[in-house]
C-alpha cells in the first residue's frame, strides 16, 4: 500500500508540517487565498496557515452559534503574547521579526442586542440593551490602544468603561444577555421567531462579517471564471435595486424592463431616463465640460427631476454629492455594463454567503499541492541580515520551515512595520436578523440592494444588502440585513439612526408595518483600502495583504492579490484555467513517494504536465469562445442552456484526453 | 433519461484509500504510488439508476483533512458522504466518529451517509472486526460496506448503494431556485441596459 500511509487522526496535532516550501502564507483571506491559489496552480510549493480555527479571516461567514463564539474571541484576544526565545533556531547572520499572533485592531466596538425575550414582558429587551450598550464598546479596545484603539475610543463614545480588559475578563455580563450564556433568560413567544430558535436553528444561517456583492463583469467574477474556481461555488442574482427616499423605500428602475414595468415614474420621466442612460454610456462634449465638477450638478443640469436624480446619484452610481462627474460617469457606466450578463441588476451574491469565495480559492490550492492547516501560527519571520530577505519561519512550535516568499495578512505585522493612511479608516458594520422584508413582495425571496443616502449632511451613505433564506444564509422566515458605510463614528452610532428608521427594535405599534430587528450586532473593521501598497518596513521578499475594504465590490483585493502574484512569479500566469474533472488522468507510475514531501514534489512535476494541458485546452477554449460569443450574439439562450453548453464542453474535454 | 448530478464528497483519515476508492470507481484503475489529490477538483462518473441517470461529482479531500482543515464549502450541497477507514488500522476507525460529528456539524441535514472499510484485501492484518464497524453504521442509519479498491471488491457496490439511498427528485424547490454556476460565456439575456 502506499507509503505514506496514514497519520491516524488522533496524532494529527503531532504531526509535522513539511520543512520547505516555495511560498508561505499566513491568513486566509480573499487576497492570500488568490494568491494561494495562483502559486500552486503554476507549481509553487505552498503552505497556507491561519492562526484562527476558520477559513477567510475578517471575509468569514459564520452559523449563528459559530457567530456568537467569534464575539466571544474578539473580547477574549487581548491577552498579552509571551514572547517565546527562539534564539536557538537562527543561525548566523539571520535576524528575527517577531509577528503578531492576535488581531485587536482590526474589530472594535462590538455591541450586540437581541429583540427577542423569554417573559411577556414587552419593554424588556430594550431596556437591557441599552445598559448594555453602555458598558459594552470596550469590549474591544483594551488590548493595545495604538493607533486604532485610540481612535475608536473616540468615537465610541459611550465606552468609557474599557480597561486593560486581560484584568477583568468578565465583562460583567455586558453584551452577554442575549448571546452565548445557554440563554438563561430570553427565550420569549412575543415573536415568531425565538433566541432559542436562532440557536437551534443557527447551523442555517450564514453570516458575513463582510457585505459585498460581485459585479457581474467585475474582476473578481472574471477571475473565479477564468480559473475554474467558479466550479465550487453558485451564485444567485440581486433581483432588486432598492433605495431609501423620503422616508420610504422604493425600487429603483434599471434595466429597461424595469423603466417600463415602472409604476412610480411617469411617461416623461421614464423617456428622460432611457435617454440618459443611453447617451451617458459614449463621452460627449458637455460631459468633459463638467470634468472635475460634481456630478450631482451634471445631473441637475440635465432637467431629469428629482427622483431620477437620487436614482442615478445614489443608485446607479452609487457616488455622493460631491463625487467629480467623470467619476460618476465611469460609475454609472460600469453599472451599466455590467446589467443583463446574469440577470435585471448589475450584481451576484454567492450562495451560502461571501465567506465561499476565499474558502473555493483554498480549495483550488489544495487542489495542486497546497497544504492547509488552520490554528496554526507563525512567530517569526528568519531575515537574511546581509540581502533583506525572510529565509524561513518559525511556527508556534519552534519548527523551522523555510521558503523563498513569505505572503501575509497585514495584521500579523506590529504596528509599526506597516504604512497605513493616516487617520486610520473604518468601516462601520451592522447585521441584522429580522423577520420581514423591508419591501415585501409577492415572490418574497428578493435579494435586495438598498442604498441609503446619507441621513445628515456630512452622515455616511450606507449600503444596505438584504438576503432571503434563498440565499441559504438565514432560515426561512427570517431576513438578513448587512449594513455597511465608512465609519464617522462607532458602528453604533453611525448605523443605528438608519435601523430605527427603516425596521423597529421596539413593541409593535398598529399600524407599523416595517420588519422587527429580532437580533443585531454592530461593529467596525479596519478598512482594507486604507493599507498602503508600498513603504512597509518588512524583508524584500515579504508581501503584505489587506483585509476587506469598504467598496461594494472587490476590485482592490484582485488587484492586490494580481500584483502580488506577479512581484512572485512575473513569467507566470496569473490562475490559468484548471483542467476539467474529466481530464484528469491519476498517473502516479513514475512516483516514488517514501513520504510526504516527495508527494509533493511529484505532485508538481505532475502538475507541469496538467499545466501543459490546461494551456492547450485554453487555447481551444479561446478559439471556441470567439465562436461562441458570435453564436451568442445570435441567439441569446437563456442560463439554462448556457449551463448544458458547459457540459458539453466538458464532454469534448474528455475527446481531448491525451493518454491513459 | 434525465440525468442528475449528485455531489459527493470524501472523508477519513489521510492514507485510508480515498483517492483509490474513486480512482478505481471512476477510471477502474488502482496505482500504489498515486498522489491523487493533485489536480482533481472533483471527479465525475455517470451511473443508470432507475429511469434516472447519476452523474456522480466526486469532491477529495485534497489533503485538506491532513490537518483538519477541511472548509465548510466542502460539503456544501453534498447528496451523500461516504467515510473512509481503513480495515488494518484500528485508529482509522476509531475517527470514523469524529467525521461523522463533523458532517453533522457542515453537512446538508438530509446527506446519504456510506461507510467504507477498504483494504479489505489484506484481512491477515485486519484490526477493525467487520462486525463492530457494521454496527456502528447501522447505529447512525448509514450504508455500510467493505471494499478493496485494489482488487476491484465492493467500488461499484458501494455507488450503487448510494445511488439507491438518494431520494427521488422532488419538485426540487432549493434545487431550482435559480442558482447557478458562473460559466465561461455567460448567457446574454435579450435585455440590455438601455
Amino acid at each position: 500500500m502506499r507509503s505514506r500511509d496514514s497519520v491516524p487522526a488522533a496524532n494529527m496535532a503531532a504531526e509535522e508540517l513539511p520543512s520547505d516550501f516555495d511560498i508561505v502564507i499566513l491568513g486566509t483571506g480573499l487576497a492570500e487565498s488568490v494568491v494561494a491559489a495562483a502559486c500552486s496552480r503554476v507549481g509553487q510549493r505552498v503552505l497556507h496557515l491561519d492562526r484562527r480555527s476558520h477559513y477567510a479571516a475578517n471575509w468569514a461567514s459564520f452559523t449563528f452559534n459559530g457567530l456568537l463564539t467569534w464575539i466571544e474571541e474578539q473580547k477574549e484576544e487581548s491577552k498579552p503574547e509571551k514572547i517565546e526565545d527562539w534564539s536557538s533556531l537562527v543561525e548566523e547572520g539571520e535576524e528575527l521579526i517577531h509577528l503578531s499572533n492576535s488581531d485587536p485592531a482590526s474589530i472594535t466596538n462590538l455591541q450586540v442586542f437581541s429583540y427577542t425575550s423569554e417573559e411577556e414582558e414587552a419593554d424588556e429587551p430594550n431596556t437591557i440593551e441599552e445598559e448594555k450598550a453602555a458598558g459594552e464598546d470596550a469590549v474591544k479596545e483594551s488590548s493595545e490602544t495604538e493607533s486604532a484603539g485610540s481612535k475608536e475610543e473616540e468615537d465610541a463614545g459611550p465606552a468609557e468603561e474599557e480597561e486593560p480588559a486581560e484584568t477583568e475578563e468578565e465583562e460583567p455580563e455586558a453584551d452577554q444577555p442575549p448571546t452565548s450564556p445557554p440563554s438563561n433568560q430570553s427565550e420569549p413567544v412575543r415573536k415568531k421567531i425565538s433566541h432559542a430558535q436562532l440557536v437551534k436553528e443557527g447551523r442555517r444561517f450564514n453570516i458575513d462579517l463582510v457585505s459585498k456583492l460581485l459585479f457581474s463583469r467585475g474582476s473578481l467574477v472574471d477571475l473565479l471564471i477564468k480559473s475554474n474556481v467558479s466550479r465550487y461555488a453558485e451564485f444567485k442574482n440581486v433581483t432588486r435595486i432598492l433605495t431609501y427616499r423620503h422616508g420610504n423605500i422604493e425600487q429603483v428602475p434599471c434595466s429597461r424592463a424595469d423603466v417600463f414595468a415602472s409604476r412610480q415614474l411617469s411617461v416623461v420621466e421614464k423617456r428622460k431616463l432611457m435617454r440618459f442612460l443611453t447617451s451617458c454610456m459614449e463621452e460627449t462634449e458637455e460631459q468633459t465640460a463638467y470634468s472635475g465638477r460634481p456630478y450631482s450638478e451634471f445631473l441637475r443640469d440635465q432637467q431629469l427631476g428629482e427622483s431620477l436624480q437620487h436614482f442615478l446619484l445614489h443608485s446607479i452610481a452609487m457616488v455622493t454629492e460631491d463625487t467629480p462627474t467623470e467619476e460618476g460617469l465611469a460609475s454609472t457606466r460600469h453599472f451599466l455594463r455590467c446589467l443583463g450578463r446574469y440577470g435585471n441588476t448589475p450584481f451576484l451574491f454567492p450562495v451560502y454567503g461571501l465567506g465561499e469565495i476565499p474558502q473555493c480559492f483554498c480549495r483550488m490550492s489544495a487542489v495542486f499541492g497546497g497544504i492547509y492547516c488552520l490554528r496554526h501560527s507563525v512567530h517569526c519571520l528568519i531575515v537574511d541580515k546581509d540581502t533583506n530577505r525572510c529565509k524561513a519561519v518559525i511556527d508556534s512550535r519552534g519548527q523551522r520551515i523555510s521558503c523563498s516568499h513569505v505572503v501575509l495578512e497585514d495584521s500579523y505585522l506590529d504596528a509599526d512595520r506597516k504604512r497605513t493612511a493616516t487617520p486610520p479608516r473604518y468601516l462601520s458594520r451592522a447585521v441584522l436578523i429580522t423577520d420581514a422584508s423591508v419591501l415585501p413582495s409577492d415572490p418574497d425571496q428578493q435579494i435586495s440592494m438598498v442604498t441609503v443616502p446619507p441621513t445628515t449632511t456630512g452622515g455616511p451613505s450606507v449600503k444596505m444588502v438584504e438576503l432571503s433564506s434563498s440565499t441559504m444564509t438565514c432560515i426561512p422566515g427570517t431576513y438578513l440585513v448587512h449594513l455597511t458605510c465608512q465609519s464617522v463614528g462607532s458602528a453604533h452610532e453611525d448605523l443605528l439612526p438608519v435601523v430605527t428608521r427603516i425596521f423597529r427594535t421596539t413593541e409593535p405599534q398598529e399600524e407599523d408595518r416595517r420588519p422587527s430587528v429580532l437580533w443585531c450586532l454592530y461593529f467596525n473593521m479596519a478598512d482594507g483600502s486604507a493599507l498602503e501598497v508600498e513603504g512597509h518596513r518588512v524583508p524584500s521578499n515579504v508581501y503584505v495583504c489587506s483585509g476587506p475594504d469598504g467598496a461594494l465590490g472587490h476590485e482592490h483585493t484582485i488587484r492586490q492579490a494580481e500584483s502580488i502574484f506577479q512581484k512572485i512569479l512575473p513569467e507566470e500566469e496569473f490562475c490559468p484555467p484548471a483542467p476539467n474533472p474529466e481530464d484528469i488522468i491519476y498517473d502516479g507510475d513514475n512516483a516514488s513517494p517514501g513520504e510526504d514531501r516527495a508527494a509533493v514534489e511529484n505532485g508538481g512535476n505532475q502538475e507541469e504536465n496538467q499545466e501543459k494541458e490546461g494551456n492547450q485546452e485554453e487555447n481551444q477554449e479561446k478559439e471556441g469562445n470567439q465562436e461562441e460569443n458570435q453564436e451568442e450574439n445570435q441567439e441569446k439562450e437563456g442560463n439554462q442552456e448556457n449551463q448544458e453548453k458547459k457540459g458539453d464542453q466538458e464532454e469534448n474535454g474528455v475527446n481531448q484526453e491525451p493518454e491513459e | 433519461m434525465a440525468i442528475r448530478e449528485l455531489k459527493v464528497c470524501l472523508l477519513g483519515d489521510t492514507g485510508v484509500g480515498k483517492s483509490s476508492i474513486v480512482c478505481r470507481f471512476v477510471q477502474d484503475h488502482f496505482d500504489h504510488n498515486i498522489s491523487p489529490t493533485i489536480g482533481a477538483s472533483f471527479l465525475t462518473k455517470t451511473v443508470p439508476c432507475g429511469n434516472e441517470l447519476h452523474k456522480f461529482l466526486i469532491w477529495d479531500t485534497a489533503g485538506q483533512e491532513r490537518f483538519h482543515s477541511l472548509a465548510p464549502m466542502y460539503y456544501r450541497g453534498s447528496a451523500a458522504a461516504v467515510i473512509v477507514y481503513d480495515i488494518t488500522k484500528l485508529d482509522s476507525f476509531q475517527t470514523l466518529k469524529k467525521w461523522v460529528k463533523e458532517l453533522k456539524e457542515h453537512g446538508p441535514e438530509d446527506i446519504v451517509v456510506a461507510i467504507a472499510g477498504n483494504k479489505n484485501d489484506l484481512g491477515d492484518i485486519r484490526e477493525v472486526p467487520m462486525k463492530e464497524a457494521k454496527e456502528f453504521a447501522e447505529s447512525i442509519a448509514a450504508i455500510f460496506i467493505e471494499t478493496s479498491a485494489r482488487n476491484a471488491v465492493n467500488v461499484e457496490e458501494l455507488f450503487q448503494k448510494i445511488s439507491k439511498q438518494i431520494p427521488p427528485l422532488q419538485n426540487a424547490e432549493v434545487e431550482s431556485n435559480d442558482s447557478f454556476k458562473l460559466t465561461r460565456q455567460p448567457n446574454p439575456t435579450t435585455r440590455r441596459c438601455c
